[in-house]
């Protein structure tokens, strides 16, 4: 019986002690919760809803192949209602009262930006694959992970197709907020690299839907070239102007609105030779990342429809913080943030690497707007077609 | 004409000439504005786009000064009406493939009942009452339209793919087909309106009302039916703005209260309860945005600037409006 009796206590005591490096102690069922607010109702939810998928998808397979260091994994999703504050609470709770052993970033650079404060006080790190701001990681935070090309570098590709098809002279507007003024940032930069001249910086209001003046302004300037950092309203405004204006460019690019599945719905062939941004195309033949095809195929096979590159970069961030918990060998907070700041790997998102602010630098995609598909254009290695610019003038389509 | 009423006129034309030779001014202070013949057809396409513009804003703030006008209501829910008419319009182009133009035939009607019922079920409480308790009504209105609108069709932006070829007015303006044809249309809605209000019978009585309903209801007009016409008409005149704007910008359930703060603008700016003076309002508020943002840096920000302080400088100089009468 005594014997019995210390049997148990070692067995008790190697238990908690095995908990007890892997944080999870608290947990029944050999479970370790990750968890998360991202956006599933409101503004975001289309894009944030494309990455909840991912994450069900990755939550599903790590289980069968046995979970995350022998622990089933569970994922605890709440809706921050596309809402900053809201999403600040939301992650104060998960933290301190759900006490969740790992975090889940949430959506849009905005709430990122937000969030980053609460998890940096927790030292809880997360790969955030919702935020494009690079100003996020110019605070000398050091507990959130960059995966997705930032701001700065969505217009890299049109700004290089400009000066290949030897335009001389841009014009950068964009719509007055965070992200389009950081791009219009990058894009000036590049543009500077590349001996282009901006002719023309012009930021204008969310709401405008009349760009007739700009659009005269900018031909007034001189422009060859329009980089506009718009969204879906403000670029499909000024497009549908243009052509009502004859007003004709070698080169037409925007940040996010030709990305979006209706753009050449709702255009029609007016959004025709648009260049446009991604992160990711479900492209397997073509990106040639490791494990891309099978990720593509089941995600296609439950959720009815292929990945986004929203829903790519979500899969593409659990496959490394996978790979970091792995390396760390355990859920400890430090390790797993010394993990993600030194693994090198390549990932269906392609490659993880990320400099001392903890920044990564993936190589986005341009693509062109041709015969209402989208086409990767630039850069060479990646493109499926050559793209084809300068665009033809409106009298001539 | 009072002699203060003939010196405000003079101060209100000083000021004009300066509040449209600004842009100039700074234009060529910053190097934007060229004397070749190149940026004056640049100019004159802007011009000329404001003034097509302006037709459209005018249109549907003449619905706006009209139900002011009648009821002393303000509707703080018009944009949200012009929102829904560019919802319907929507739905009659891609649902049931009617042309927009041609949809206007059975959404006018539907529009004028639906402000009939509005004024039976809501507005007619509140004729009377204080200014403010119809602001409030309005608002809150027009807030659950938005609400609604959201429920049914998303927040996602919808366009409208019509007629989007160009038009070449001269060698070197050219304007949008859609455009070109949204201010035709404004300018004969809101014509057959003037006339109706003008010269017809129920559109006299409707200019009394305005004037003064206890001694219109002396004279033996039926008030109560003239506000439900006056908010029937001015309901299908914001549906008819919208079925204009949605062929020409796009459109989600929160753009409605752009257009409300634009028709509140012209109104002002026109003189409450002026008609001629909306349209003048109108134009004038279109063209002067567009000049702004064609020639100072980074004008497209300063246009809502300039709007409203061309609001606000004239309500200082004429409290009226620029038709308005001294009020009392």
């Amino acid at each position: 019986m005594r014997a019995h009796r210390a049997c148990l206590a070692i067995i008790v005591a190697i238990l908690v002690l095995g908990a007890g490096s892997a944080a999870a102690k608290h947990r029944p069922n050999n479970e370790v919760v990750m968890g998360g607010a991202i956006s599933q109702t409101g503004q975001y939810a289309e894009p944030a809803g494309r990455q909840v998928n991912s994450i069900k998808l990755w939550v599903d397979e790590v289980n069968a192949r046995g979970g995350l260091l022998g622990h089933k994994v569970v994922a605890r999703l709440l809706d921050d209602k596309s809402d900053t504050q809201t999403a600040i609470k939301l992650y104060e709770k998960l933290i301190t009262e759900d006490k969740v052993d790992l975090l889940l970033a949430p959506y849009s650079s905005g709430i990122t930006e937000a969030v980053a404060n609460v998890n940096e006080r927790y030292k809880m790190p997360f790969v955030a694959y919702g935020a494009a701001s690079s100003p996020i990681w110019e605070k000398n935070r050091k507990y959130i992970f960059n995966i997705v090309a930032v701001a700065e570098d969505y217009q890299k590709g049109a700004v290089h197709l400009a000066k290949q098809i030897g335009v001389k002279t841009i014009a950068i507007i964009g719509q007055d907020s965070l992200f389009p003024r950081q791009a219009g940032k990058g894009a000036k930069e590049w543009a500077k690299k590349l001996g282009i001249n901006v002719v023309l910086e012009e930021n204008y209001p969310p709401k405008q839907t009349d760009f007739t003046a700009l659009l005269q302004k900018i031909k007034a300037a001189g422009a060859e070239g329009l980089i506009s950092n718009s969204y879906f309203a403000d670029a499909a405004a000024q497009l549908r102007q243009m052509r009502e204006l004859n007003v004709n460019f070698k080169l037409y690019s925007s940040t996010v609105g030709p990305g979006l599945p209706n753009f050449p719905e709702q255009l029609g062939n007016t959004a025709e030779y648009v260049l446009g941004f991604s992160q990711w195309e479900p492209l397997p033949q073509i990106l040639k990342h490791p494990g891309m095809k099978e990720y593509i195929e089941a995600y296609e096979k439950r959720f009815n429809e292929k990945p986004n590159y929203h829903a790519g970069g979500a899969y593409g961030s659990l496959l490394v913080t996978e790979a970091a918990i792995k390396k760390a060998g355990s859920f400890d907070n430090e390790k797993l943030r010394e993990a993600l700041a030194t693994l090198d790997i390549t990932t269906t998102f392609g490659r993880y690497k990320v400099d001392a602010k903890g920044m990564n630098s993936h190589e986005g995609l341009t693509f062109q707007i041709l015969r209402g598909q989208r086409k990767v254009v630039w850069p060479d290695k990646f493109a499926e077609t050559k793209a084809e610019l300068p665009m033809p003038e409106w009298s001539k389509r | 004409m009072e002699k203060s009423d003939v010196r405000s006129l003079y101060l209100l034309a000083a000021f004009l000439v300066c509040a449209y030779s600004l842009p100039f001014l700074i234009g060529i202070q910053f190097g934007t504005v060229r004397a070749d013949e190149q940026w004056f057809a640049y100019l004159a396409t802007v011009v000329f786009a404001g003034i097509l513009q302006g037709g459209v804003y005018a249109m549907f703030a003449v619905g706006l000064t009209l139900i002011f006008g009648v009821m002393r209501i303000i509707n703080a829910a018009h944009g949200e009406m012009v929102m829904m008419g560019a919802y319907l319009t929507w739905v009659a182009f891609f649902y049931l493939g009617v042309d927009p133009l041609l949809a206007l035939v059975f959404t006018l009607p539907i529009a004028f009942l639906l402000g009939v019922a509005l004024q039976k079920v809501l507005l007619n409480a509140v004729v009377g009452q204080p200014e403010l308790t119809a602001l409030l009504v309005t608002f809150g209105l027009g807030l659950t339209m938005i609400y609604v609108a959201e429920l049914i069709f998303t927040t996602d932006f919808r366009t409208i793919p019509y007629a989007p070829q160009t038009v070449q007015v001269t060698r070197t303006i050219a304007v949008g087909q859609n455009k070109l044809i949204s201010f035709v249309m404004a300018v004969s809605i809101s014509a057959a309106v003037y006339l109706f209000l003008k010269f017809s019978r129920l559109g006299k009585a409707i200019r009394a009302t305005a004037l003064n309903a206890e001694v219109a209801m002396v004279c033996g007009i039926n008030v109560q039916r003239i506000y439900l016409v006056t908010t029937g008409i001015a309901v299908a005149l914001a549906v008819a703005g919208g079925a204009l704007v949605s062929i020409q910008f796009g459109f989600n359930p929160e753009t409605g209260v752009v257009y409300t703060l634009q028709a509140f603008a012209i109104v002002i700016l026109g003189g409450r309860g002026h008609y001629v003076g909306a349209l003048i309002g109108g134009l004038m508020l279109a063209v002067l945005e567009n000049l702004v943002s064609l020639m100072i840096p980074n004008g497209t920000a300063a246009v809502e600037l300039a709007a409203y302080g061309l609001m606000i400088f004239v309500l200082l100089i004429r409290p009226g409006g620029l038709m308005g009468v001294k009020e009392a």
